[in-house]
């Protein structure tokens, strides 16, 4: 995929630049190249914000803060120190990335930060600069920089053709960064991060260093097509650079064009540059920004997923919606120009993409496998193989059968325990959520943990997947202190969990879900690798036949066994169950339980929490019970469940009344 | 003794700061609505002023007579739609990105994309000053500090003491449960949406008061008034009236003592430092 | 007074209840028992208005009011005491109180209802001034129910009412449901301590996975060793 793509970016590029030299020949004017030269001016600005913002869903408002820096990096050097222009290109890249690596250092350290304060956090951030840039004399000084033109080579031919050829480079490179980015673990790293940061990060993912990734790929990109952009224009501005233009424009153009696909910013931004000049041709031009505000707010409340995937459902259609009026309108010689005809053809393109599919088509493309997928036939597991390779499993894996009790205790050996849980307490203001709990879970057991609502349990997964720390007390996992991990670290040592609530990543098929897990695990996998072994833990919880669905296609019954998989993939040491039976009708339950049996059998440990104990008691080799923060008991469940403390805490009296 | 009346000037300034941030602060806080497009009202009101008083010939404070319910009504429109499309506070922020876009620019068609100022003969407040001592304070500043006192207070008044104040402020605090009481979230929302709008008129009125109006001025308010919001604390009136004077007093020392420059750094690191250390804001007497 | 009829509800895909039928009657105290995750919260928060039922009647003297908006089921008599209190908790005690009071129909008898909860709490009446969030649980708890009085209902749903509360201050929660009750008021409650909710009760509901298992006198159902046995999974 990668080298074919290489190739594929290598040849556009190679043919982009040609047309710089043939155009003569051709009988085209300059005017196209201005034209093609804002495109991909545009493109590669809307490329920089959606790395970031479409890909992680970090929603960015700075995106003149990047034009901005290298516009003037290179207005200063070119302008005032004489600098040659192709060496402040690299200057004007490297500093933009450094502003961009600062904002994300700052932004994404904050606690909880949300995607509002980082909106507005990068809102704020042009406003800073131009305030800067207007009274700094050594900047600008509220003057405006020239840029003087370059001496052009020959070889090049004129100024234009020279931005042209730049903006070719620039952009081809940016375009074939973001393609990299979405088809490495990057970019599965940043879609789930946009999905549920929280459960990517439990999963293994590295989000800080992801976003950081992300952001500095952005500021880079942002600076180098900004210092073209000072070239360009020739007398920088700050109401050139630091206005709200340049946002408005590369949002307008990522949540059209879409947001969650390296094509998506060119798109958009080929269709906006278009109407932005028919607009000016026609003497609308002030209205231009009446019209793409109007575009936002409509496609985000509508369609807020943009082009791509609906030129990805039908391609055809639309591709045809957009040559057949150039063609006619062309041989009819009729229009202003290419120009014209072009805008001709992208609006009556854009009205097809936006059409709904009709009802019977519906069925044919559902029926299709997933884009983003493999493809069904090569990887759809029978059930005969589902069967098969959940059996084999344990068989791979020598480890005690769940109710052998004998077995459990053997594996309390010398080693270190699987979890020990040291007189930990957790307070929250003054409420205190556990007090003095200690614990220990050895491996291979399925510990079944319950309590009254408030009990602590929650607060207890929390603090063992390392979301949460302790107040006071140490957690040990495999031996070592998890109090100054990240998350994703914990992961890494080997305890998985679920939520009660599932949360898949919403925009990839059920295998791709389990596949991401895969990827971030202690020993980090491809793609391809990883879908392949997705599927053994599809298989495992009896999913394989769902591996093409969205998650949004499946019941929660089998989202519940999808976060089952997911967590699986991380090869987990201890896997931690949160409520996975609630809101499952009894046959699910049944059939869910026969699950959890199938993974313990497999020799991963289990952590259930659950309020039906019914289900508990049967399952479980031991019960801990925790009541108001405190462990209360712990033991065989039978007889932990007659302990009268136990069941005063469930019924209010004493055992014997 | 220039580094007091900086100060002092600055912190009325923050007056004006304080009635740009207060409406959007308590609509964001209580209706989870972050709208941009309070800052195109803003910018409607100001011309507005600048057109009825120069066409009418009459006190520019009077045109609220006017503007005031004119924007009530867009404001309260605008909060009805948010409430039927059921937008998120995040997809109001993008949604009334755009709406503030539609508002500058449609501005700038009517009015041209230039500077423009009341004529001195319409607007006596501009050039004067009070002179108290060695101090001198301009009038529109004065004014405007005069008028944030008295809106932040009587939002404070009106949230503290009438049930339609208590109800938006449980409601802000738990939405279910003030729904189960009775509270009408629609009705007061789009009141509150309304009163916000209101104040957009009087800020209005008060930076062409003091201000050569122009269509992109809205830029230059976003960074500061965010900075207000967040720092008084997002929801809180009286948090809006005091950050506001400390923003603007902090410009005006950095201003002098510093540069001119610095004063934005300044705030914006301030912003940042409220945003890890308080993230509630920094006049919030006591945590929940 | 209240008849809950065919009632399902749920979550997202989850469902929650299913076919819930149950009524209380003018001056009695009925209880709703079951483990954790039965649906119990769920069932009160529909009677309230919080959440919406998929399916089924909730009919208060005989109109069904399941498809009002959410704000308007206080208007005919219900108020809740939620699971965890949920007191406003920048407020203070008083204006918490004064919210209660919000519907048109309270808010004229605000005083002398704030004098009857004073006089059943005479600790809120020292507290006034002080933020909700700032009180101990048992206080919180106890302003969550004055909050539920001062809207003067006729029926008051009360969930989970001594969940995480020193005993002592739950003898003094259950001692005040008492006269409430004696006040006339009908209370729907929702208690994990089932042997203290099954105590005072005059009838009861098992709620299991969803469903209504079992029903009949508290009494009976206290004596049953059915009931044990499920609420501990044996």
């Amino acid at each position: 995929m990668i080298r074919r793509g290489s190739l594929a970016f290598l040849a556009a590029a190679a043919a982009l630049a040609l047309l710089a030299f043939v155009r003569d020949a051709l009988g085209f004017p300059v005017f196209y190249l201005v034209f093609l030269s804002s495109i991909w001016f545009w493109t590669a600005q809307a490329t920089s914000w959606n790395i970031l913002s479409g890909f992680s869903g970090y929603f960015s408002f700075g995106q003149a803060a990047l034009v901005g820096v290298g516009a003037y990096t290179t207005a200063v050097l070119v302008g005032r120190q004489d600098w040659p222009f192709l060496a402040t290109l690299p200057v004007a890249g490297m500093l933009a990335m450094i502003l961009a690596l600062a904002v994300g250092g700052l932004a994404f350290r904050l606690r909880s930060l949300r995607g509002e304060i980082f909106a507005l956090l990068t809102l704020a951030v042009p406003f800073i600069l131009a305030s800067l840039a207007r009274i700094l004399p050594a900047i600008d000084g509220g003057q405006g920089v020239v840029v003087p033109t370059p001496d052009v080579s020959d070889i090049v031919g004129g100024f234009q053709e020279l931005l042209y050829l730049l903006g070719v480079a620039i952009t081809v490179g940016a375009l074939f960064v973001a393609f990299l980015v979405q088809h490495s673990r990057i970019g599965w790293g940043l879609f789930a991060i946009r999905d549920a940061e929280d459960v990517a990060e439990g999963l293994g993912v590295p989000t800080f260093r992801l976003k950081m990734l992300a952001i500095g790929a952005s500021g880079l990109i942002g600076g180098l097509a900004g210092s073209v952009f000072a070239l360009q224009i020739g007398f920088v501005t700050v109401e050139a650079v630091f206005g709200l233009t340049i946002p408005l424009f590369v949002i307008v153009m990522c949540v059209l064009g879409g947001r969650d696909h390296w094509a998506g910013p060119l798109i958009g931004a080929v269709i906006v540059v278009t109407l932005q000049d028919r607009l000016a041709a026609s003497g609308f031009e002030g209205w231009s920004m009446v019209i793409l505000g109007t575009i936002l707010a409509v496609l985000v409340v509508l369609a807020p997923d943009g082009l791509v995937t609906r030129i990805r459902r039908r391609p055809i259609a639309v591709g045809l919606a957009v040559i057949v009026p150039i063609a006619v309108l062309t041989l009819a010689d009729l229009g202003d120009g290419l120009i014209d005809r072009l805008a001709v053809g992208l609006a009556i393109a854009v009205v097809v993409a936006f059409t709904p599919i009709p009802a019977w088509t519906r069925a044919w493309v559902r029926a299709r496998p997933s884009v983003r997928g493999a493809t069904a036939a090569d990887q759809r597991v029978t059930t005969a193989d589902r069967y098969l390779v959940g059996t084999t499993v344990p068989a791979a894996r020598p480890e005690p059968t769940p109710v052998d009790p004998a077995a459990t205790a053997s594996t309390e050996g010398p080693g270190p325990h699987a979890i020990e849980v040291v007189q930990v307490a957790k307070r929250y203001g003054g409420v205190r959520a556990l007090d003095g709990v200690s614990l220990r879970i050895e491996a291979g057991e399925l510990v079944g943990l319950v309590g009254p609502n408030g009990s602590g349990k929650s607060t207890l997964i929390g603090l063992l997947s390392g979301v949460l720390k302790p107040t006071s007390g140490r957690i040990l996992v495999a031996g070592r202190d998890t109090a100054d991990l990240e998350p994703h670290r914990v992961a890494h040592l080997g305890v998985a969990r679920t939520y009660q609530i599932p949360k898949p990543f919403e925009s990839m098929t059920v295998r791709d879900n389990v596949a991401m897990a895969k990827m971030f695990g202690r020993q980090p996998v491809g793609l391809e690798e990883a879908r392949h072994a997705a599927e053994r833990h599809l298989a495992l919880v009896g999913l394989a036949d769902r591996a093409d669905h969205r998650p949004s296609g499946i019941n929660l019954h089998e989202r519940q066994l999808l976060e089952m998989a997911r967590a699986l993939a991380t090869e987990p040491q201890v896997l931690m169950l949160d409520e996975a039976l609630a809101g499952l009708n009894p046959a699910e339950i049944d059939q869910a339980v026969a699950v959890v049996r199938r993974i313990h059998a497999s020799g991963v440990t289990i952590v259930i929490v659950e309020h039906l104990l019914r289900v508990v008691n049967q399952l479980a080799t031991r019960i801990v019970v925790l009541d108001q923060g405190r462990l209360l008991a712990e033991g065989e469940p039978t007889i932990v469940m007659q302990d009268p403390a136990v069941v005063s805490a469930y019924l209010g009296r004493p055992a014997d009344a | 003794m220039i580094v007091i009346q900086a100060a002092i000037a600055g912190a009325l300034t923050g007056g004006l700061f304080a009635v740009m941030s207060v409406g959007l602060s308590l609509t964001w806080g209580m209706l989870r609505v972050i709208n941009l497009a309070h800052f195109g009202l803003i910018l409607l009101g100001a011309y507005l002023t600048f057109q009825l008083a120069t066409d009418l010939a009459i006190d520019p404070i009077l045109t609220l007579v006017i503007t005031v319910p004119l924007l009530f009504l867009a404001g309260a429109t605008m909060q009805y739609a948010f409430d039927r499309l059921a937008l998120g506070e995040f997809n109001s922020l993008i949604v009334s990105f755009g709406l503030l876009i539609i508002v500058v620019q449609v501005v700038s068609n009517l009015w041209s994309a230039d500077f423009q100022r009341m004529d001195a003969t319409v607007n006596p407040y501009a050039t004067r000053a009070l002179t108290i001592g060695p101090l001198a304070f301009p009038l529109p500043t004065l004014v405007a500090f005069a008028f944030a006192v008295v809106i932040v207070g009587s939002a404070h008044l009106i949230l503290t003491r009438t049930y339609p104040g208590r109800a938006l402020r449980a409601f802000a605090q738990d939405r279910p449960i003030a729904s189960a009481y009775g509270i009408d979230h629609v009705r007061l929302g789009t009141l509150l949406a309304g009163a916000t709008g209101g104040t957009a008129a009087a800020a209005g009125m008060l930076f062409a008061l003091g201000s050569a109006v122009i269509p992109t001025a809205p830029f230059e308010w976003v960074g500061i008034v965010f900075a207000v919001v967040i720092l008084g604390g997002i929801g809180d009136a009286v948090g809006t009236l005091l950050a506001g004077l400390l923003v603007g007093a902090v410009s005006g020392i950095v201003s002098v003592v510093v540069s001119p420059a610095a004063a934005p750094l300044v705030i914006f690191s301030a912003v940042v430092l409220a945003l890890m250390l308080r993230p509630n804001g920094v006049f919030v007497r006591r945590s929940p | 007074m209240l008849e809950v009829v065919g009632l399902d509800a749920g979550y997202g895909q989850a469902l929650a209840l299913e076919g819930v039928a149950l009524r209380v009657e003018s001056g009695e105290i009925v209880s709703v028992v079951g483990p954790n995750g039965a649906g119990k919260s769920t069932l009160v928060n529909v009677v309230a208005g919080l959440h919406r039922a998929r399916a089924g009647a909730i009919r208060m003297d005989g109109v069904d009011i399941g498809r009002m908006a959410g704000h308007r089921f206080c208007d005919r008599g219900i108020a809740i005491v939620p699971e965890g209190r949920r007191l406003f908790p920048r407020m203070s005690v008083r204006e918490n109180l004064d919210l209660g009071a919000y519907r048109r129909g309270a808010r004229a008898e605000r005083e002398a209802t704030l004098e009857w909860v004073h006089a059943l709490f005479p600790r809120l009446a020292e507290r006034g001034k002080q933020l909700a969030g700032s009180l101990s649980g048992g206080e919180q708890q106890m302003v969550a129910i004055g909050r539920a009085l001062m809207a003067r209902p006729r029926l008051l749903l009360l969930d989970e009412p001594s969940l995480g509360l020193a005993p002592v201050i739950v003898d003094e929660v259950f001692d005040v449901m008492r006269s409430i009750h004696d006040a006339g008021v009908s209370v729907l409650l929702v208690e994990q301590n089932i042997d203290r909710a099954l105590a005072i009760s005059s009838r009861a509901y098992l709620l299991l996975e969803g469903r209504v298992t079992m029903t009949g006198p508290a009494a009976e159902l206290r004596a049953s060793p059915e009931l044990r046995r499920t609420v501990l999974g044996l």
